[in-house]
């Protein structure tokens, strides 16, 4: 047999191109749109300034409910007929919410998305909220959090992000709530939250075929009776940084694998070293060949998976690791994860690892970014954090040219391995002492033992 | 209404070694799709082997003759790409989307693996990965509530020595037992040309393909005799309703009622396919109307129905609902059995087919949006009914389906005494 030994070379490479960028402002609000021709799906998804960061503390999880209650009739329609007008064009209305925003899309063959956008503008615009459909849409969001809750990592994450940026903060709590938060809200708080931050006009992201579309009819469809103008979004949050590494044990009997997560306050996003730094978390825990996935499954076989990177928001930022670990293997398994986090912000990247992080994350923009879903999503980043129409070319001009000394400085100034909080969620029965025999920091149980 | 499900051109080679080659070009972003699908899955495994195919999928990543240990992820991601592999009853196939500039490495590497994967395949590498998939098992199936109902209703949906009655994830006995020798003797007998569909989409043309596939697979020698699975299509009807309670840690009492259908790619399925989302896909769905918003015994987010699209057996379709507080298991079970029950003898109206066939046309056109999204689709059209373009029929043939032949399908495969019903009651309350 003849299998062909030299390994070919890349081809021509084609040049770069993101969608053509549409911006308009219409009725009092933007519209940002990418232009997708001959492609059969469109997306539109209204973007509102109306993050988990906008929930009072002690309110965690509002826009989860509200977001649940805007299907449950509107001023045109009950539940029932909402739900069957919107699905007989193609789409359910899709919700989500992250620290920065709140979304709302429709996904529907392009012919049908000014229908889509009218009613996804009727729901989220003029809910009904009968006082009965929120109280009972939050019971069951409690009971929807208890049930996510039984899965391991909720509790491991929310004890971590407390750690990190202090409970008595709202992002020191959990993104989505959870079920004692929720179980304390009432229908005035839902009413509230809609009329502060569901009324004004927002952006309207739109990802289809242009030339078969619209735009103003949709952006007049999507901002038709809203009102009041941006609100200051606020100056990045500075974390205090803690000293010393501590290790929070989290029980869950009989666990038959541990779940770590590992982090620390990390840069926000508009910070200027934002390239470098991703590129340093991809080396260490992003890409499949990083430092952390080579050594903890591909050597070790401890683990299905481990990943981390440096997350970011508008106002903070986190460095994390998270994976599940088996049982009998926690404590080297966190020995070793900490000591890659070590080795990296000491010594930094090597050129060979540089590659492979930066071709892979310049890549991406291409492979990653093809459906109308994913390019409204490209589209909303530049919405959310302010960004120019060809922010993804030059993202990709900077990745690519990103150097070894650079991103080794991002790795020496911005991963602290000395002030880890290192959660690990699993059968304390089982590993308690040899997490203590580790000598890592601290050990403190969550929630403390009485 | 469209005629065609797939509006872009199809061109399919066969090489000399047997290995179909397919190519749809599409120049509208600088992306190649590479997918491989090999015709052997779990339903292949014999007694005492459960788990090997998909574990054998692992060792395909850790290098072959000309590809050293970790360098095959290397090299794919440091081209810019993505990439994976996935195992079902069916088959395996490995995937990457790469920059168009990169194609030639993707197909060097998959090449590669075809054709050189046992010289370099080591007991230090099968006893990682073997590691690695029990780390995969705890962490899928057992480690999380209801983790295993997958594993569960196999077995209750068809017989032992049936070829979907095992998980494709297998047991940790038979995957400690794996030696290295069986893993050899897999991939000479499976990994051949001539048992794979090579297809590639997106920036590129039929010429550079069908060039590039002769260098590097052509010479791949093909096998002959590839031993087929068990025949699987013949599923007795036992006539008594298969149960299973578990008690164990979960959160609320959980039902999965089961049925066996048709296999995927016949107009049965397609029924299926319909009545699946009239059932349980959305708000709108019978499930959510009738035990999430009317009767409110279920859970809004957990009600659903799906079919597993597997082709070579009557294909499963699962509907399940998870019970409100202080609503029991009986009650959750028995609202979803009355809900199946009545899909043969309350016809579906136009409004609830005509919202299935809008979600399912949705569907169908985001799995197409992207490259990768329709080289899968042509391989498997290529690998299970012989010719890719028999992908374009797919959503025709589910817009053409009638209520009368959902409420005939539903009164043949969905009776009570062919059920299987697997119910989650958490510990302490039963």
């Amino acid at each position: 047999m003849t299998l062909i030994a030299d390994r070919p070379g890349p081809g021509t490479a084609r040049p770069y191109r993101f969608p053509p960028v549409v911006r308009r402002s219409v009725a009092g609000g933007e519209v940002v749109a990418a232009h997708l021709p001959g492609q059969n799906l469109a997306v539109a998804m209204l973007l509102l300034d109306a993050g988990a960061g906008r929930e009072p503390v002690g309110r965690e999880g509002l826009g989860g409910v509200l977001a649940k209650a805007l299907e449950e009739g509107t001023s045109q329609r009950d539940a029932t007929a909402y739900a069957l007008a919107i699905e007989a064009l193609g789409t359910e209305l899709v919700t989500g919410l992250d620290w920065d925003t709140f979304q709302a899309s429709v996904q529907v063959p392009v012919g049908r998305l000014g229908a889509a956008v009218e009613l996804l503008a009727e729901a989220v615009r003029t809910p009904r909220l009968d006082p009965d459909d929120v109280r009972r849409v939050r019971d069951d969001e409690v009971t929807a959090l208890r049930m996510d809750w039984a899965n391991p990592g909720p509790r491991a994450e929310a004890a971590l992000r407390a750690d990190l940026f202090g409970a008595g903060n709202r992002w020191g709590r959990p993104m989505y709530g959870d079920p004692d938060s929720v179980a304390g809200l009432d229908v005035e708080d839902v009413n509230v939250f809609h009329s502060e931050w569901f009324i004004r006009p927002g952006t309207l992201v739109v990802a289809g075929d242009l030339d078969r579309l619209d735009l103003d009819a949709l952006a007049a469809t999507a901002f038709t009776g809203t009102g009041g103008g941006p609100v200051d979004r606020g100056e990045p949050i500075e974390v205090p940084t803690r000293g010393g590494r501590r290790i929070i044990l989290v029980d869950r009997p009989g666990s038959v694998q541990s779940t770590l997560r590992l982090g620390h306050p990390g840069p926000h996003r508009a910070h200027p070293d934002h390239v470098p730094v991703a590129l340093a978390g991809t080396v260490l825990g992003g890409a499949f060949t990083s430092r952390l996935n080579h050594l903890i499954r591909e050597v070790r076989g401890y683990t299905y998976g481990i990943r981390g990177d440096f997350g970011s928001s508008r106002r903070f930022g986190r460095f994390a690791v998270s994976s599940n670990v088996q049982t009998a293997v926690t404590a080297p398994a966190l020995v070793e994860a900490v000591g890659e986090i070590a080795r990296t912000q000491a010594g930094g990247v090597t050129e060979d690892e540089l590659a492979v992080a930066r071709s892979w994350r310049a890549g991406q923009l291409s492979v990653e970014l093809q459906s109308p879903r994913a390019i409204a999503g490209a589209l909303s980043t530049l919405v959310v954090h302010d960004l120019p129409d060809d922010y993804h070319a030059r993202l990709r001009e900077e990745l690519l040219g990103a150097q070894v000394t650079q991103v080794s400085a991002a790795a020496t100034t911005h991963l602290r391995p000395d002030s880890l909080t290192l959660v690990v969620e699993g059968d304390a029965a089982v590993i308690r002492d040899e997490l203590v025999a580790t000598g890592l920091g601290e050990l403190i149980d969550h929630p403390p033992r009485v | 209404m469209p005629d065609s499900g797939y509006p872009w051109p199809i061109s399919t080679t066969r090489l000399d070694n047997g290995l179909r080659v397919v190519v749809s070009e599409d120049r509208t972003a600088p992306a190649v799709a590479v997918n491989l699908w090999y015709d052997v899955g779990s339903r292949h495994e014999p007694a005492g082997q459960t788990g090997f195919a998909h574990l054998f999928e692992h060792l395909m990543f850790e290098g072959s003759t000309h590809v050293a240990k970790t360098e095959h992820m290397k090299l794919v991601q440091g081209a810019g790409g993505s990439l994976n592999a996935t195992t079902n009853p069916d088959r395996t196939n490995y995937f990457e989307t790469v920059p168009a500039e990169h194609l030639e490495l993707a197909l060097w590497l998959e090449a590669d693996r075809m054709g050189g994967l046992v010289p370099a395949l080591t007991q230090e590498t099968l006893d990682n990965q073997r590691d690695v998939v029990k780390n995969e098992r705890r962490q899928r199936y057992e480690n999380v509530p209801y983790g295993d109902a997958w594993l569960r209703l196999l077995p209750l949906l068809y017989p032992p020595g049936h070829p979907y009655h095992h998980a494709t994830i297998g047991s940790m006995a038979d995957l400690n037992a794996a030696d290295l020798a069986t893993f050899q003797a897999f991939h000479r007998t499976y990994y051949a040309p001539n048992n794979a569909v090579l297809t590639v989409v997106g920036d590129t043309t039929v010429d550079e393909v069908v060039s590039l596939a002769d260098r590097y697979f052509g010479a791949i020698p093909p096998r002959p005799d590839i031993p087929p699975a068990p025949d699987g299509r013949v599923v007795p009807a036992t006539g008594v309703p298969a149960e299973e309670t578990v008690v164990t840690d979960v959160p609320a009492p959980r039902v999965y009622v089961a049925h066996r259908t048709y296999p995927f790619g016949t107009p049965g399925y397609d029924v299926m396919t319909v009545l699946a989302t009239v059932l349980g896909s959305g708000r709108g769905s019978r499930l959510y109307q009738r035990l999430a918003d009317g009767e409110r015994i279920a859970q809004p987010d957990l009600v659903g129905a799906y079919g597993v699209d597997l082709a070579h057996a009557p294909a499963p379709l699962i509907a399940t609902a998870t019970a409100r507080p202080s609503v029991t298991g009986e009650q959750v079970a028995a609202g979803l059995a009355q809900v199946v029950d009545e899909l043969a003898t309350v016809p579906v109206t136009a409004a609830e087919l005509d919202r299935a066939k809008a979600l399912l046309t949705t569907a169908w056109w985001r799995q197409m949006s992207t490259v990768d999204g329709r080289a899968d689709a042509l391989s498997r059209y290529a690998t299970q009914f012989g010719d890719p373009a028999v992908v374009a029929e797919r959503l025709p043939a589910w817009l053409a389906v009638t209520a009368g032949q959902i409420t005939e399908a539903a009164a043949e495969v969905l009776g009570a005494g062919d059920r299987a019903t697997l119910i989650y009651l958490p510990e302490g309350k039963q």
